[in-house]
């Protein structure tokens, strides 16, 4: 332009060229571009496979199973109502599980986190002693204790809180077998909240329980979250303690996990698989929606 | 505004023992000290967050030995900041107003008046990540200041930043303690951010404080090798005294094997260490006549010298070994390069005596 030296910018956006102005945003971070070797490129690859053949592997069983069942089976389970019922029991005893499980996992995952306190290391390791139960032994073991014990007989008695061959006996299985996933991962998670920005807050004049609530308990979220969806896994797919405590019980005390059983026990394989790959469904519908809602979840002020 | 008695704190095997402090109202206390010498530790028993074995805390005439952290009127900035990651840097400033009751609409106008203090105005709205060094020490620094502490403990608020934006952050850091006249307490190990902002230091090695005093007091007049050397300064020497001088003012020292001999103002006997730093010495192009050089000068040849920004420093050779920091000005008026021969020369009044116990 005349009388104006070239590359001037001005207010419209265009330089004195009238070329677009450049820019201001820095310009966007693809990644790293390491440059790679053939060995890299093999490690790398090797990797992955390990990683498709175990998709892989999962995935042909569940579609071996799909393939098995026939349209009868799903009109069947459709229409059936005792597996409405089953799949309704499978659902709230295991939701009712994780929210008890966290009631006793985080304030148990912040104690085992951050207070010394003599056997700790003992209790620490105890925490996972249900998980390494043999399934059947859980069941047995909560069978004696209520049947046999008189502190299990005065429970269910005189308390009137009654769990053998009970719906609540159904919870209460699960949280014996599944509340340790919880436990061990809220403590993981109080491991990894940095214990100065807890020292922070206090001196801005945060009360421990303030602190906890806005600071190690936002922080620990996710992880907790993890632990939560570990523990409903478990629980969900639960069956040979249920089997033995509280049995399976048509309308009362049946769930999924023992449906398939007894259906494929009375040669009904095909409903059986039908009921697995809704089993299947269920979990991973759950799955997924749990990690869309943690994703988009942050505790406001 | 803050005084400790003889506060003892202990864990594992390292001790805080029996420290008495004491910083004025306003003040800028600069703590020194070299890493694992204690100085975190100290600031955490300050601000309660370490239960002290002994001894009593005092801000504003008030006893906070067993009173929690947050009743202490204390603002704590820790070495890396310690941002909340899930809330926004106004979110971050307003936390503390939270946790006494303020609600949001009442706190708004404090948060932007110290953000407009501190010029991160900016960054109100924005999350944590992603903010430079220099922003999050700011916003930190904010976080602390918003609720009007008495006393205010800064734990190495710029060693994680680069040269120029730590310069910057401590000009900063004097206008806004000056502005709100409060008193601070710095922990630092680095002595440029100390001669910058300190209005007196003290220098803490395993958990003891060794001198406390002026910046100038730590440099030129040290109390004993260790504070020396943490100091720089480099030319410690050892001695015995060899008479007094003609007006018994000085005392005549002879070094090492006896090659040398300085004047060191007052009267002193038997061995002793004497010191003088690398700035305070001069160095001249020898005369003929190197009997008529004077008090306190020795003829040295040069070893090795090297530039930085804002002097020369020259290591010297011979009957002594000596190090000095000149301008670059005067470097090159002495045409002098390794091997050349120098006299090197200090005033007496330059010279510190720690006597050997």
């Amino acid at each position: 332009m005349n009388g104006v030296a070239d590359g001037t910018r001005f207010r419209g956006g265009r330089t004195a060229r009238g070329t677009p102005r450049e820019s201001s945003k820095p310009p966007k971070f693809t990644g790293r571009r390491t440059v790679r070797g053939w060995r890299t490129w093999l490690a790398g690859g090797t990797a992955l496979a390990f990683l498709v053949l175990f998709l892989a592997f999962v995935a042909v069983l569940i579609l071996a199973d799909a393939f098995y069942i026939d349209g009868a089976a799903i009109e069947q389970l459709l229409s059936s109502s005792y597996i409405g019922h089953s799949l309704w029991m499978s659902v709230w005893t295991s939701v009712t599980t994780v929210v008890i499980a966290l009631v006793f996992a985080i304030p148990a995952g912040y104690a085992l986190s951050r207070f010394r306190f003599p056997l700790r290391v003992l209790a620490d390791t105890l925490v996972d002693l249900p998980i390494v139960f043999p399934p059947l032994v859980a069941g047995l073991t909560l069978l004696v204790f209520f049947s046999r014990t008189a502190l299990g007989r005065w429970i269910q008695n005189d308390l009137g809180l009654e769990f053998v061959f009970q719906p609540a006996g159904i919870v209460l299985c699960q949280f014996l077998v599944s509340a340790s996933f919880a436990i061990r991962s809220a403590k993981t998670a109080f491991d990894e909240v940095d214990r100065r920005l807890e020292s922070v807050a206090l001196t801005l004049g945060c009360t421990p329980i303030r602190c906890f609530f806005r600071v190690s308990l936002p922080l620990a979220a996710n992880g907790i979250l993890t632990g939560a969806i570990l523990t409903w896994a478990r629980a969900f797919g639960l069956f040979g303690p249920l089997i033995i405590f509280v049995g399976s019980f048509r309308g009362r005390t049946e769930v999924l996990s023992t449906t398939i059983f007894l259906e494929q026990s009375v040669g009904n394989l095909e409903l059986a698989l039908t009921v697995a790959l809704l089993m299947i469904a269920v979990a991973l519908a759950c799955l997924v929606a749990v990690r869309c809602i943690g994703g988009r979840t942050s505790m406001r002020y | 505004m803050i005084r400790t008695t003889c506060l003892s704190y202990s864990v594992g095997s390292f001790e805080l023992r029996e420290i008495n402090l004491h910083v004025a109202r306003g003040e800028h206390f600069v703590l020194l000290g070299p890493p694992g010498s204690g100085k975190s530790v100290f600031l955490e028993c300050l601000c309660g967050l370490n239960r002290i074995d002994a001894g009593r805390i005092h801000i504003d005439g008030e006893d906070v030995t067993r009173l929690e952290p947050r009743l202490r009127r204390i603002g704590y900035v820790p070495q890396d900041y310690a941002l909340f990651p899930h809330l926004s840097v106004d979110r971050n400033i307003a936390f503390g107003l939270a946790a006494r009751g303020m609600k949001w609409r009442a706190a708004q106008p404090r948060i932007y008046r110290i953000a407009e203090l501190l010029d991160i105005s900016y960054l109100l709205g924005r999350t944590t990540a992603g903010l430079s060094g220099g922003e999050r020490q700011r916003v930190a620094l904010a976080r602390a200041l918003v609720l009007e502490p008495v006393v205010l403990l800064l734990d190495e608020p710029v060693s994680a930043l680069d040269e120029v934006t730590r310069q910057e952050v401590c000009r900063e850091i004097r206008q806004v303690q000056r502005a709100l006249q409060i008193t601070t307490i710095h922990v630092s190990h680095n002595l440029e951010e100390a001669c910058t902002l300190a209005d007196r230091a003290g220098l803490i090695r395993d958990g003891r404080f060794l001198q406390i005093g002026t910046i100038d007091a730590l440099l030129r007049r040290p109390c004993d090798e260790q504070v020396a050397r943490f100091m720089r300064c480099e030319n410690i020497y050892a001695g015995e005294t060899a008479g007094s001088s003609a007006d018994g003012s000085a005392t005549r020292v002879r070094l090492g094997d006896g090659e040398v001999e300085l004047t060191v103002p007052g009267r002193w006997q038997g061995p002793l260490k004497i010191l003088f730093r690398p700035e305070q010495v001069r160095l001249e192009t020898p005369c003929r006549d190197e009997a008529i050089a004077g008090e306190n000068h020795v003829l040295l040849r040069v070893v090795r010298f090297h530039d930085t920004l804002s002097h020369v420093r020259v290591t010297l050779n011979g009957p002594l070994k000596l190090v000095a920091h000149i301008s670059h000005e005067s470097f090159a008026r002495l045409q002098a390069g390794e091997g050349s021969r120098l006299l090197a020369g200090v005033d007496r009044d330059a010279i510190h005596v720690i006597e050997e116990s």
